[in-house]
């Protein structure tokens, strides 16, 4: 179909551009509309008051559940979460005593280092100084 | 298209819009190759494999916690992890991993006094430097933040700051949870860790006609007409639907102290009986603010640039959402070498 061009010299839409035209702006003011919703405070009480619901809804079907599990000698998830829990703390103490193994090995290396820089005479260096770059400037930019 | 075309058309997308929509869950993401480096209860600290290192200061990058830190490397050709390789980074990654009901006693404190400190202990002993850039995105680098203001004398020389919340007030977030009547110690103590399924649910439903129908129109469309790009969308959409659950504490303080009483904004916030001082960020700050961003607005970023004490603070705004600023289609060549050139001014060679 030949498209008639309009004043401005672009060729004028089809009518199916046309209609996608249309559906996307209402879909638009659709979506802006649903955000002036979502943004009200009557929406945020409605949003806790659902909240309040499912939760409660959850915690009685848990410790029905759980209650099912235990009268069965089945280990329950409360029982798995302390199970898992006690690893847990196992793990962390197993993690401080690696902290403390990397810091002594790295005493360790230091003191060598050291010995033999003075073994060999050479000069000392410090190794932890720490130099910033990037000069002190504030900057904004943005496009 | 003529009208024979278009029906003839329409079963082909039907079947080929199915087919994308029902694969979304094998999409490869967070492909680039990458070793484990530590591991400590659920948080895996990576180190990303590259032979064209150039930049001594290694970048440790920190995600939030609702998400996975995938977004960081969402697929080829479109990853920002990859982008950093090529520029000749040293990259490692902190993935929180996935917790559960067990972990409901992780606070934000063992985030930002444990974890954080042992991920940058960790990355400094793999990469044989006395130096870290750390790049926090959303949550993330909230958790950065605090943790840089908790720790004057913590090793980050580069603090990079992307969609971060500090002030929250007025934001959408603030609205549905700082009230009353939302009760967040009960929807702790009751769920342990809370589902990530319903805090996406609460992300969408704050552009509830985007998220839920505009998406899905536009792919149909895309597909329609020929046009469409099925491994963009199956990657952001297995990213999306990838949502670990929220540890209950760490839930229950981050509602609390940022949103309910916006801790760190009136310079109130303490983690582990320790006050969080930002006049004591004193590193190089990088912060990235996105102007269509509805989950950290950029009026809720923009106070943390007066509050810091660095003399060096670069802020950059960009068009774009929260997460769209640093994944979308444009970010490759909008936001991305900007980030690499101000890094690379701050990262001996």
């Amino acid at each position: 179909m030949a498209d008639k061009p309009n004043q401005d010299g672009a060729p004028a839409p089809t009518p199916e551009q046309e209609v996608r035209r249309l559906y996307e702006e209402a879909e638009t003011r659709v979506a802006r509309a649903a955000e002036r919703v979502v943004s009200r405070d009557s929406f945020g009480e409605l949003l806790a008051m659902v909240t309040e619901n499912v939760v409660a809804l959850t915690r009685i079907g848990n410790e029905a559940m759980d209650l099912v599990l235990r009268n069965l000698r089945v280990a329950s998830r409360q029982d798995i979460n302390r199970l898992t829990r006690a690893l847990g703390r196992t793990e962390d103490k197993l993690e401080q005593v690696l902290q403390e193994v990397e810091e002594l090995r790295d005493e360790l290396g230091s003191s060598q280092n050291g010995t033999a820089r003075s073994r060999s005479g050479g000069g000392s260096r410090s190794s932890a100084a720490s130099s910033r770059s990037g000069g002190t400037r504030r900057s904004s930019g943005s496009s | 298209m003529t009208p024979f075309e278009r029906l003839a058309r329409t079963p082909i997308a039907a079947l080929e819009f199915a087919n994308t929509i029902l694969t979304e869950r094998d999409a490869p993401i967070g492909t680039t190759p990458k070793d484990v480096v530590w591991t400590h209860r659920n948080t895996t600290l990576y180190r990303y494999r590259n032979a064209n290192r150039r930049y001594a200061v290694p970048v440790l990058l920190v995600f939030a916690l609702i998400n996975r830190p995938d977004i960081f490397d969402l697929r080829r050709g479109h990853s920002f992890v990859e982008f950093l390789l090529d520029e000749g980074y040293d990259v490692f990654l902190i993935d929180w991993g996935v917790p559960d009901e067990s972990d409901d006693d992780q606070g934000l404190d063992f985030y930002v006094c444990d974890e954080l400190p042992s991920g940058i202990r960790e990355t400094l002993r793999a990469s044989g430097q006395d130096e870290v850039s750390m790049l926090g995105w959303c949550i993330g680098g909230t958790l950065a933040l605090m943790h840089c203001g908790l720790f004057p004398e913590t090793p980050v020389r580069n603090l990079l700051l992307l969609t971060t919340p500090v002030d929250t007030s007025g934001s959408l977030y603030f609205n549905w949870t700082a009230r009353d009547s939302f009760d967040v110690d009960h929807v702790a103590q009751v769920y342990g860790s809370v589902p990530g399924r319903s805090i996406d649910w609460a992300n969408k439903m704050m552009k509830p006609v985007t998220n839920y129908w505009t998406t899905y129109r536009r792919l149909w469309q895309a597909i329609y007409d020929g046009e469409s790009k099925p491994e963009a969308h199956q990657a952001m959409a297995r990213w999306v639907a990838d949502n670990p659950p929220f540890p209950g504490k760490a839930y229950r303080e981050w509602i609390t102290f940022m949103y309910k009483e916006n801790r760190l904004v009136r310079e109130r916030m303490r983690i582990r009986g320790k006050r969080v001082d930002l006049r004591d960020v004193d590193q190089n700050i990088l912060v990235v603010t996105a102007g269509a961003d509805h989950i950290a607005p950029r009026q809720g970023t923009l106070p943390l640039l007066d509050m810091v004490g660095s003399e060096d603070v670069t802020h950059f705004d960009r068009p774009g959402g929260h997460i769209g600023l640093m994944a979308g289609s444009r970010a490759r060549k909008e936001i991305w070498p900007d980030i690499a050139e101000w890094l690379g001014e701050r990262s001996d060679r």
